[in-house]
This record gives structure tokens, C-alpha cells and sequence, in this order.
């Protein structure tokens, strides 16, 4: 075995209210590609940005090749030959490949002019190292995802970088892409870079690696060689405890009232034909990729976009004409998918934010009742168990998991008849997640009907009565959770599969 | 919890350390600065920025700025004298015809960044030339005149147990309290807080946004008819371009005050302290002899500086 280019020992690090990794070791040698493997949460990003130079570790140490080093930026590690490439790229739109390949870093001639052709010859070649062809003249805005990729990875190249780290890069390629990025990392490493790999998927990861380090909880599971090990055993490492144990069970009645159906809800290249109805006491869980009009689902239901063409239908009644007032008014809630940017007023206080959608309630004439209000938020904080010193702090400084409960706590407030979820348990630790799904299903049973969106299947599959699979705008079909698997529901995302319909009843 | 109070208040907490700072340092160094007289005075002068400065707070927290508020205050000055020519019977209708205009402007302000998206910089910069370019066909130079009893707005004074205090600063507080009640105690200024600090977080939770924004508009050009209705008071005569200072010199004491122009965070109570620090910092280098290209200068690092300072606690 090669000898160890990094070598993480102990590494830990902690953000309010969470510990992100627990005294975490982690080695990667020479001219291989490793996985670092684990769910949602696990502290996968976490331990990579560390070593990336994006986060300071609270406790342990990084050595480069023997030599212990500390970055204190980004720029640091990248001077010692360590780049990432996260999901978001950083690459500026408007300027060509070759521009955003050398930016800050551009050939000169004198009196500081840039030397174009240098430029565009230096650009050439690291591409034909790759085995890529991108027209460098093209503005970066003008190319697809998976080439946007190719220049993160030849801008890593650029920088002489000897450790390539790739954050999920299989979440924004699939396919032929994917497959051509595979290949690109066997270049790579045939030229004696070190690769650290993250995902959560099982496959690519036997596909690509040579070794696997499993992450779970912020802590370290084991790293193990891909050619000892098989799927089935990473899987266990990786969820680390029986599936039907963290989800509080399914519905107990079976009463069917419904609540909510939507008839032929159009929108233009985004929403074909939706057609479903929604019951009240269930949690309808709606599968699908990234893109597949999910939260356009959730939003039309809303009211927060409005409809090219179909029907909505609250207790019986039409909605004419929707809007997040109206539908606040009717009792549906809406808990958005992006936390940080549409979830919460960040600048307001955890009171402010529990009461924000219903002030109307909470007011007499024109005032706040300051004291009916903190009452309010008060009751909301134990309900839900929501930790912050006090409920006149400001969202943004609690966690996570905390900012997730807030948010709900204030679709709760509204009594919803129907609550939509997206994502409700994206970015939270694990045992925040166990505290939703309990308080998910403890709504239910009150009788309030519940939309989960979510691209974790066995949370859907864990926690739905119903799985709604939905594709390119498209409601696949239908499938019961007891007949229900992981690959059966990735079939229909993938539109490789269609189940039975509305239509076809 | 205690902390806490501090943590939350911080940045009004700084404005008013500067403000007894600035007020300590100016009586040590001159001894007519304390006097009854220049003490009136600068009640008497704090009105007009003063009404101003607080409509400005309002579209700042909403993440907004009006910058045609200079010249609704132009308009205003030169519409009351020169529509009532000094008769006493025109008085009220001519009040409510300016102040009816003011709202009209801040109404179709509010109303295109709502309805469009364009940026409120641009817009209220559009209407900005527009506003002044009408008051410019009506009169290039101060026109017009007011009865004697409206001098009663700038100048008059009310005794409160034999203390004389000014009638504009009256006014001026009690339009500040009133400001505080709305952006404290009623659901339409928290309404103006969640707009300003995420207009979509704050239109999901049922909040009807582009209401919000018209208001808040429209309170900013109240604000600047007021500032016009003082000023042609204080000089008997209108000028059209006696707001030009203000398009600026409204938001100085806002930002100065810990106001965010990214909105959602600050205050009238800290625009109130912004409001003194500027005019007693120019009061104080009058008394000090400093030219006023000085006094310029000084209020420009004031701004930088204190801006600053809130940046760097915030991180």
C-alpha cells in the first residue's frame, strides 16, 4: 500500500447545537480514489471541508505527507495541492472556460494586459490532459452541468493540485456523464492524484473506489477496501440500525376523507397533468429526482405559482384564486424545502418567526398582543422542544434542527387541515429527524392530512400510507409502502417504469 | 438573559455612546454649546431631517430606499407657499393637496417596485427626476409666501411649566413616538420587518408584500411633505431645490442609527440617535469655526465609521 499523502487523527468539530464529527481518522494514499460514505448528515461535507481549509477543526490534527499543517483558508490548502469541488460550483458565468480556469491567476504579458493566447493554449492543454473537449471560448452560463464540471475539475488541475476532493459530484451528472467523469478519475489517478470521493450512492462508490470510509452520526464507522467488502455490508455500516425502528409506525385508522384533490394542474414545462386527491389522517409521500416538479406540486397547492390550466379542490370547494393568504386562511401549510432562504425570517426572533403567519389571530385592532404572543411562542418552544436560550433570540442563531421546528411550530400554529413538507428532515441531525417524523405522524393521527415530499427513499418509504412517484412533471403512479422498495420507487423516478396511474383506474 | 438584552439592542446601544460621547466632548470644548439658546436651536433644526430621516427607515428595513424623497420635500416647500400666497383661508386645502400629491407619489413609487421588480434605487431615482424636473417648470427660483400664523410651525413655541420648547421638535416627537408605535406594537411594521428581512419567507407566511412595500412608500413621501411644510415655514418662501440635500442626508442618520440597507434590522429609536449625532456634530463645528467642507468631510467619516463598526460585531 502507497503511503499516506493525508492523514486526518482525531479530528472533531462542533456547530451550535450539533457535533458535526466526533474525534474522526481518516487516511488516503497516494494514487487512489477514496470514498467517504454516509447518510445525510453524517459529516461527510464537514470532515472535507476541514481539510479543504473551509472550517477550523476544534480538536485534532491534519498531516500532508507526514508533515503537520493547519490551513486557516481555503487558499492555504490549495497552495499545498488540495482542492474541492463542491456542488455548487464556483465558477463566474459570464467569463469563457479558459477565463474562469486561470481566474485570479492569468498569464501576463507586460503592463499587466492578459496574454490571451498563453491563456487559451494553457486551458488547451489541461483539457487534453483530461481527455475532454469544451470549446474554451465558450462563456461558462452556455455549458451543461456535467461540462461546467470538467472545468472545476481542470481549474483544480491548474492549481497543481495533487488531492482532488468531489462533493456528491454524481448529485448534479448521471449516466453517460457520469461515465465519462468515472473515466476522468481513472486518468487521474493513473497520474498519481489522490481522489476522495463523496456520495451516499452504494454503487458508484464499488464502480470507482478502492477504498471506502463510512461515516455515520459524525463519527467514524470503519474504512475498509472495496474489494473485501460488498454493498449489502456498507449499507448496514452506513444506516447502522434496523430501517422500521426510527419511523414511529403508520396510520391507525382508516378512515377516508378527503381533503385535497387536484385535477389536471398544469404549468408549462414544469407540470403535466397532476391529478391526485389527499385524505385527511395520511401521509401521502411524493418520491421523485431532483427537477421532477415536486415542490412545483407543493408551491401550486399553495398558491404560491399560479396554474396555466386545471383544478384544485380544498373540502369540496374550488379554489379560485390561489394565494399563500387565501390557502393560510383554508388551513394548508406550507414548510418550505430550502431552510436557509425561504423558511424563516433570519433577522426576526424565534416569537416572531412562530407567529408570523398568524398575526391576524393575534393582533386586536391594529396592535400585537405582545403578552397573548409570547405565550404563543412560549407553549410553541416546549411543544415542540425547540432549544434556544430564549424566544426573543434571533432564528439565525440556533441549529438546525431547532430552525426546522420553529418552522414548523409556525405551520402548526395556523391548524392546518393539510400540511405540506418538502424535504422536512434535509440537513438535521439524526435525532432531530426521529423527533419530526414522531411529531409527522403524531399529526396525523390528529386527523391534519400530510404531504411529504422527499428524495430520501426510505424515509418515504418509512414513513408514507401512500407513495406518489413523481417524474419530469409527471405523476408516475401510485405505490402502497408495503409493496414498496427502494429500487422499485427509482424505477418510476427515472421514468423507466410506470405504475398504475389515476388515469388507468 | 441579561446578555441577551445587550446582544439584541447592541447597535442602538453604540448609537447613543456615541451620541453622549459626542455631546461630552462638544461641551468640553465650547460653552455656548450647553446654552439654553443653542439647545432650542437644535430642537428646532432637528424636525425637518427628522421627519425624513424616520420615513427613510421605513423603506430601508423594508429593503428598499427612496431617493425621490429630496425632492418631494422641494415640491412640498414650493407648492405651499406658492399656492397660498400668503392668504389664510387657503391653508388647509392647500395642506391636503400637497400632502395628498406626496402620497400619490410615494404610492405609484411603491406600486411599480412592487409590480415590476425593479430595483427601489432605480425607480425612486427615476421619480426623483421626475418630481424635480415638474417643480422646475412650475419655478425656477423661491417663490411664493405664507401667512403669519403659519410661522407658528417653525418658529412658534409651547410652554410646558415655563419651559419653552419649540413647536417643530413637538411635532417631530410626536411623529417619532407614533413611528415607534407602528414599527413596534402593530402587525403592519412587523409586516415591514419579515418583508425587509425575506420578502419570499414573508409572502409565504400569507404576508401581502406588495401592500407592505406601498405603504412603506407612501409613509416616505408623507414624511418628506412634512420636512417641505416645515421648511417653507422656517423661510417664509419656497425654494425648489431646497430638498436637494436631503436625498442623502436622509439616510445618513438611518444608517448611522444601525439601520441594515439590506433590511429587515434597526429602528426609529436608532435613527433618532443618528438624527442627533448629525446635527449636533454640524452644530458643533459651526461653533468651532470649522469651514463646512470640514463639517462634510467629518459627517462622512461618521458614517463609514459607525457603519463599520456594526459589520464588524455582526460577524
Amino acid at each position: 500500500m502507497g503511503e499516506n499523502i493525508v492523514e486526518m487523527q482525531g479530528i472533531s468539530k462542533s456547530f451550535p447545537g450539533v457535533l458535526a464529527l466526533d474525534r474522526v481518522d481518516f487516511n488516503a494514499s497516494e494514487g487512489k480514489v477514496h470514498a467517504i460514505v454516509g447518510e445525510n448528515g453524517a459529516g461527510k461535507s464537514t470532515l472535507m471541508k476541514i481539510l479543504a481549509g473551509a472550517y477550523r477543526p476544534d480538536n485534532g490534527k491534519i498531516l500532508l505527507k507526514g508533515k503537520e499543517y493547519s490551513f486557516h483558508s481555503p487558499r492555504e490548502a490549495q497552495k499545498h495541492g488540495i482542492s474541492i469541488i463542491y456542488q455548487e460550483f464556483n465558477l463566474i458565468p459570464d467569463l469563457t472556460v479558459s477565463e474562469n480556469i486561470f481566474l485570479g491567476r492569468e498569464p501576463l504579458k507586460r503592463m499587466g494586459f492578459i496574454d490571451r493566447p498563453n491563456l487559451i493554449k494553457r486551458a488547451q492543454s489541461l483539457l487534453e490532459d483530461l481527455g475532454v473537449e469544451i470549446n474554451l471560448e465558450l462563456r461558462v452560463a452556455d455549458l451543461g452541468v456535467a461540462q461546467q464540471q470538467m472545468v472545476e475539475i481542470a481549474k483544480a488541475l491548474s492549481l497543481n493540485a495533487d488531492i482532488i476532493m468531489m462533493d456528491e459530484p454524481s448529485a448534479v451528472v448521471s449516466g453517460k456523464e457520469l461515465e465519462s467523469l468515472f473515466r476522468i478519475i481513472r486518468t487521474l489517478k493513473e497520474n498519481g492524484k489522490t481522489i476522495i470521493y463523496i456520495s451516499h450512492r452504494i454503487d458508484e462508490i464499488f464502480e470507482i473506489a478502492d477504498r471506502a470510509t463510512v461515516l455515520k452520526d459524525g463519527k467514524l464507522v470503519d474504512t475498509v477496501s472495496t474489494s473485501d467488502t460488498d454493498k449489502a455490508t456498507i449499507v448496514r455500516m452506513m444506516v447502522g440500525r434496523n430501517l422500521s425502528e426510527a419511523f414511529p409506525g403508520r396510520r391507525k385508522g382508516t378512515g377516508k376523507k378527503e381533503v385535497l384533490s387536484l385535477k389536471n394542474v398544469t404549468r408549462h414545462r414544469i407540470l403535466k397533468n397532476v391529478s391526485f386527491e389527499v385524505y385527511s389522517g395520511e401521509i401521502l409521500g411524493i418520491a421523485g429526482l431532483v427537477g421532477a416538479g415536486r415542490t412545483e406540486v407543493a408551491r401550486a397547492i399553495f398558491g404560491a405559482d399560479p396554474l396555466d390550466s386545471g383544478e384544485i379542490t380544498l373540502n369540496g370547494k374550488k379554489i379560485k384564486k390561489g394565494s399563500p393568504k387565501n390557502s393560510i386562511k383554508s388551513g394548508i401549510g406550507f414548510v418550505t424545502e430550502n431552510r436557509a432562504f425561504d423558511g424563516l425570517v433570519h433577522s426576526l426572533s424565534v416569537r416572531k418567526n412562530l407567529t408570523l403567519s398568524i398575526l391576524d389571530r393575534v393582533k386586536k385592532w391594529f396592535i400585537v398582543n405582545d403578552r397573548h404572543e409570547k405565550e404563543i411562542g412560549r407553549k410553541c418552544a416546549e411543544q415542540f422542544n425547540i432549544i434556544t436560550p430564549s424566544i426573543e433570540q434571533e432564528v439565525r442563531y440556533l441549529s438546525g434542527g431547532n430552525q426546522q421546528k420553529v418552522i414548523l411550530g409556525k405551520w402548526i400554529n395556523i391548524n392546518p387541515s393539510i400540511l405540506v413538507l418538502d424535504e422536512p428532515t434535509r440537513g438535521i441531525d439524526v435525532g432531530a429527524k426521529g423527533e419530526m417524523y414522531t411529531l409527522m405522524r403524531g399529526l396525523a393521527d390528529g386527523g391534519t392530512a400530510i404531504i411529504m415530499i422527499s428524495s430520501e427513499l426510505h424515509e418515504i418509504i418509512g414513513m408514507s400510507d401512500r407513495i406518489l412517484v413523481m417524474h419530469d412533471g409527471e405523476i408516475m403512479g401510485e405505490i402502497s409502502p408495503d409493496e414498496a422498495t427502494e429500487e422499485g420507487v427509482l424505477m418510476m423516478a427515472t421514468g423507466q417504469e410506470r405504475g398504475n396511474t389515476k388515469a388507468e383506474e | 438573559m441579561r446578555s441577551g438584552f445587550v446582544k439584541r439592542h447592541s447597535a442602538v446601544l453604540i448609537v447613543y455612546i456615541i451620541l453622549a460621547v459626542l455631546i461630552l466632548t462638544t461641551s468640553l470644548l465650547s460653552d455656548v454649546f450647553l446654552s439654553f439658546r443653542n439647545f432650542e436651536n437644535l430642537l428646532r433644526q432637528a424636525a425637518p431631517l427628522g421627519f425624513v430621516s424616520i420615513g427613510q427607515t421605513f423603506s430601508i428595513l423594508s429593503a428598499g430606499i427612496d431617493l425621490s424623497i429630496g425632492s418631494v420635500v422641494s415640491m412640498a416647500s414650493v407648492l405651499t407657499t406658492g399656492l397660498i400666497e400668503g392668504q389664510e383661508n387657503l391653508v388647509f386645502p392647500v395642506l391636503v393637496l400637497v400632502i395628498g400629491l406626496a402620497l400619490l407619489i410615494g404610492f405609484i413609487n411603491g406600486t411599480i417596485i412592487s409590480r415590476t421588480g425593479v430595483h427601489p434605487l432605480i425607480v425612486t431615482l427615476g421619480m426623483m427626476s421626475v418630481v424635480q424636473g415638474g417643480i422646475l417648470l412650475y419655478t425656477k427660483a423661491p417663490t411664493g409666501s405664507v401667512p403669519i400664523m403659519f410661522d407658528y410651525l417653525a418658529w412658534g413655541n409651547v410652554l410646558l411649566k415655563n419651559v419653552r420648547i419649540p413647536f417643530p421638535f413637538l411635532l417631530f416627537a410626536f411623529v417619532a413616538a407614533i413611528a415607534i408605535v407602528f414599527l413596534k406594537l402593530t402587525a403592519f411594521g412587523r409586516y415591514v420587518y419579515a418583508t425587509g428581512g425575506n420578502e419570499e419567507v414573508a409572502r409565504l407566511s400569507g404576508i401581502k408584500t406588495s401592500r407592505v412595500k406601498v405603504i412603506v412608500y407612501m409613509i416616505c413621501s408623507f414624511s418628506a411633505s412634512l420636512t417641505g411644510i416645515m421648511l417653507a415655514s422656517r423661510m417664509g418662501m419656497g425654494d425648489p431645490l431646497v430638498g436637494e440635500r436631503y436625498m442623502l442626508d436622509s439616510i445618513v442618520p438611518v444608517l448611522i442609527g444601525g439601520t441594515r440597507l439590506t433590511g429587515g434590522v434597526g429602528g426609529v429609536g436608532g435613527t433618532l440617535g443618528g438624527i442627533f449625532i448629525f446635527i449636533i456634530l454640524s452644530n458643533a463645528l459651526n461653533m468651532l469655526d470649522v469651514t463646512a467642507y470640514w463639517q462634510w468631510i467629518a459627517e462622512g467619516l461618521v458614517v463609514i465609521v459607525s457603519v463599520s463598526l456594526y459589520f464588524k460585531q455582526k460577524r
